[in-house]
């Protein structure tokens, strides 16, 4: 696999490397093409509308054509392109932007519009269209083509308007993909990412014209994130390979000091002791896969001072709990807070946890029953793949639902939401689908599951016990006629009548009121029954006083 | 019966009603309160000699879920047994189930019996709460059990009664009913011992060698394993004084027969020394017989693993290895794994059977 990717990077072009190589960037099988690349569209619009501090409005369509392609349409009402830069931002692998700032962003995830662009072009040969404008008074529009051999933009087509268009509207047509509304579907791909992203405003529009839209849960836009380098703990062979390769810098040395955090001159002296063999003289777009496998495994064995940890941009508890019961419109609903941690000895994450039950949580299985649901996200996005290995199914999977009133996980409508917050996401492989089960990491995402838990546990507890009361009440009333028939039969004296009217009072004052036991049970549970904070709950149906 | 006039059952039926009743008057719950018949409320009575039930009390309560539809149950049961006992009918406890196996109502998919296991233990639960009997409660057990001797009875029954003489009774032997207490009454008993003979082939050989008339006893057969009717003739006729022997094969199961018939078995436990008779004494057969006649040990047969591990069994019970020629008996059997039948005394000639209980009686060679 080293020596694989190694010459892999050795392509003089990044198309093609893509070309020989879709299925490591999510572009394999049809069902799961289909859904990177509304991935890569939708991810762009979101991005840039956070950073230009806009409510993001954004309308996907995919339309089955004729020929058995499928056509993909993005609208965003986000910043826009340049004109002189959206041949470029559009139509260029690894342009630079990604590589240049690193932030917590959504986008670290794929390989862009480019990428998108490109899969059309290898798949049916057509250029990709778009229009955009910053409201300038200017919209561009063109058709776009990438020459695979220099991975330049081609334009043709080139029209400009006068209009006060904002926003960027992108089509492109595809084959080798499918359309499909199952679990790993665009559909619930784009309401995953409306959980994660309470502040923005989705339509969706199927190939049977079906309009879906996932409404705006939240006016709150997200804090802009902080561009921070890189912090060597952090990274991994092909990142220091893509970075090293994008790098302007004339030496290693000075490529370190100035991509990385908390590399200083001492640490480049430290490096060259503890890796006499590489040299650091050597211009980083040289750097070849082994030798960069050998300095991440160096990187790990020098002490570095942490990251910063206000670069963490999480949705925020209230935001989760908001976009909850837009979706799903629970029953019931817990958000755990947690703090952040650290894992590899440095790198900062925070893991954000819910849980939300009853109403329309839960899996909706081929067979019409409901079961429970892992949603995962790394920074927002949905991971929908390569579920086997994450650490977030590890965390949720091997907790003891039982102990949580949840019999069965497979058979409750609930759904656990999940989302790891990390500058560095470590993806187990390049389609950045799972998480890595690393155990400082499935340890904190167990804990933060079961915070939010904890309060669900209450409500379902009291859910179980006043079911258990109706039942125990439903299943004496069975046998009073006949006892009230039988005793004065066998005492030879009383009326059915007034027997059964007793006994019914007697069952009424015993199963609709609290035992005492029960009573009991609340108070030392604390302040009797659990009250939900007003807005991370709509926990009525749990008072029971 | 005269009318008017209650019998005892049905008043104490009437008073568990009416108990239940005040409690329910009272905004209780309605109660019921028996004796544990579980094992471990099983003990031995060294004083009396048999089997009974130990203190322990179970409580079932309608307002409680695990127990409300046995405590609707048991009322039921009780109500149709008091409707039988007042009508004069009699029925079998499976007659009692099929009265009683019916929808609980159309919005209810439930029965208020479902299978006869549910109703047989609510019977002996009635029986142990209100110390009756279930013939008490007009409910017939199967007949077993064939009598032959100077013992006159007058049966009541249908409204008719009448005499038996269980001396006039031919080949056949009178059958010993269900209920041998309500509407049978001895007239006279004239007989001076009873003898209770496992097999009923033996009854016939002695039956037909007069051997009851010649010892003045009566034969009595329960035909295997007593049943209550016949464990409880056998203890009405000790109590009229006559000693009680019991013969049975040289085996485990036949000793067992004779235990149950002494001091009552585990299930009956709750009947107590109602049907249990402590006096009754063994003459066989036993391991001893082998010594004392010789032409046996060519007629042992080979004890069976269920034999073996029913003589251990025995050997457990502290009633019965308080006794040591019990214990030598059992330990024997345990031992040479074999065991002798009855019906081998008809090894030598057929008559040999008398001989040898004759022998027996008069040199007491009893086992305790």
């Amino acid at each position: 696999m080293a020596d694989e990717m190694a010459s892999q990077f050795r392509e003089h072009s990044i198309a093609e490397f893509f070309k020989k190589n879709r299925q490591m960037l999510g572009f394999s099988g049809k069902i799961r093409s289909l859904t990177t690349l509304v991935h890569e569209y939708a991810t762009n619009s979101l991005d840039a509308c956070e950073e230009a501090g806009i409510l993001p409005d954004i309308e996907v369509q995919i339309e089955q054509l004729d020929n058995g392609h499928i056509r993909i349409t993005v609208e965003d009402n986000g910043p826009g392109i340049p004109k002189k830069l959206a041949g470029k931002a559009l139509g260029q692998m690894l342009a630079g932007t990604k590589f240049h700032r690193y932030m917590q962003q959504r986008g670290q995830q794929g390989i862009g519009a480019s990428g998108a662009g490109m899969f059309a072009q290898i798949t049916t040969g057509r250029p990709v269209k778009f229009r955009t404008g910053t409201g300038d008074g200017k919209a561009f529009s063109a058709d776009l083509k990438i020459d695979f051999k220099t991975n330049k933009p081609l334009l043709e087509e080139e029209e400009e308007k006068d209009s006060a268009y904002r926003g960027l509207w992108i089509q492109a047509e595809f084959a080798e993909v499918k359309y499909d509304k199952g679990e790993y579907s665009p559909f619930e791909y784009l309401k995953r990412t409306a959980l994660a992203n309470p502040h923005a405003q989705i339509l969706f529009i199927e190939p049977t014209g079906e309009r879906t839209l996932f409404p705006r849960a939240s006016d709150l836009i997200p804090e802009k994130p902080v561009e921070i380098q890189p912090h060597p703990l952090g990274i991994t062979t092909s990142d220091l390979v893509e970075f090293a390769h994008a790098s302007k810098e004339r030496k290693l040395s000075s490529f370190f000091v100035n991509t990385f955090s908390r590399f200083s001159q001492g640490k480049v002296q430290e490096l060259k002791e503890a890796l006499p063999e590489v040299s650091m003289d050597m211009p980083p777009d040289e750097l070849q896969w082994e030798d960069a496998e050998k300095l991440v495994n160096a990187f790990k064995k020098l002490r570095w001072i942490s990251p910063e940890m206000d670069a963490l941009r999480p949705v925020g508890p209230e935001q989760v709990a908001k976009a909850l019961k837009n979706i799903y419109n629970p029953e019931f609903m817990a958000v755990a807070e947690r703090k952040p941690k650290v894992f590899r000895g440095g790198i900062p994450f925070m893991v954000e946890a819910a849980v939300a039950y009853g109403g329309n949580a839960g899996r909706r299985k081929a067979d019409g029953s409901v079961g429970g649901d892992i949603l995962r996200f790394a920074n927002r996005v949905p991971l929908l793949f390569d579920a086997g290995g994450c650490a977030i199914i590890d965390a949720v999977k091997g907790m003891d639902w039982r102990r949580y009133d949840i019999r069965d996980f497979e058979k409750e409508p609930v759904s656990v939401f999940v989302n790891f917050v990390s500058v560095h996401v470590p993806y187990t492989g390049a389609g950045k689908q799972a998480i890595a089960d690393e155990e400082e990491i499935v340890e904190e995402i167990r804990l933060a599951v079961m915070d939010a838990c904890r309060d669900m546990q209450r409500y379902l507890h009291g859910k179980v016990r006043e079911a258990g009361r109706e039942a125990k009440k439903k299943a004496i009333l069975k046998y009073v006629t006949q006892l009230a028939q039988d005793l004065p039969l066998l005492a030879g004296k009383g009326k059915p009548k007034e027997i059964e009217k007793k006994l019914l009072q007697m069952i009424e004052n015993k199963y609709s009121q609290l035992t005492l036991d029960e009573a009991e049970e609340e108070a030392a549970n604390g302040n009797g029954v659990k009250e939900e904070k007003p807005e991370t709950g709509n926990g009525d149906e749990a008072k029971e006083e | 019966m005269a009318t008017g006039e209650k019998k005892p059952a049905t008043k104490k039926l009437e008073e568990l009603g009416e108990s239940m009743l005040s409690e329910v008057n009272n905004g209780e719950s309605p109660t019921f309160e028996t004796l544990l018949r579980s094992r471990g409320n099983i003990l031995y009575d060294e004083a009396i000699g048999c089997l009974r039930l130990g203190n322990k009390m179970e409580q079932r309560t309608f307002l409680n879920v695990a127990q409300a539809r046995k405590f609707m149950q048991t009322v039921a049961v009780a109500a149709k047994c008091k409707k039988f006992i007042e009508e004069e009918s009699h029925t079998s406890i499976r007659g009692l189930f099929y009265q009683l196996k019916y929808s609980l109502g159309e919005e209810f998919d439930e029965e208020l019996f479902s299978e006869q296991e549910e109703s047989n233990p609510l019977i002996e639960d009635l029986e142990v709460a209100l110390k009756l009997k279930r013939e008490d409660l007009n409910l017939n057990t199967d007949r077993k059990g064939v009598v032959a001797g100077s013992v006159v009875l007058m049966d009541k029954f249908g409204g008719e009664s009448t005499e038996i003489d269980c001396a006039k009774q031919g080949r056949s032997g009178w059958m010993v009913p269900s209920d041998v207490d309500n509407g049978m009454d001895f007239i006279s008993v004239d007989a001076d011992w009873v003898l209770v003979v496992e097999k009923d082939a033996l009854w016939q050989r002695l039956n037909e060698d007069k051997f009851w008339k010649k010892e003045n006893c009566v034969l009595i057969t329960p035909k295997g394993q007593a049943s209550r009717g016949c464990r409880r003739l056998i203890r009405k006729l000790a109590n009229k004084k006559l000693p009680v022997i019991v013969f049975t094969d040289n085996d485990a199961w036949g000793w067992y027969i004779y235990w149950a018939i002494k001091t009552g078995s585990m299930n009956l436990a709750y009947l107590a020394n109602d049907i249990a008779t402590p006096e009754a004494k063994f003459i066989g057969m036993t391991m001893q017989d082998l010594k004392d006649y010789d032409f046996l040990n060519k007629l042992t047969i080979k004890a069976k693993d269920v034999d073996v591990k029913r003589a251990e069994e025995l050997l457990s019970y502290p009633w019965i290895s308080m006794h040591k020629p019990w214990v030598e008996e059992l330990k024997t059997v345990i031992k040479t794994k074999r065991k002798i039948e009855q019906d081998a005394l008809q090894g030598p000639r057929l008559s040999f059977v008398g001989e040898y209980l004759r022998e027996k009686m008069a040199k007491k060679k009893f086992l305790p």
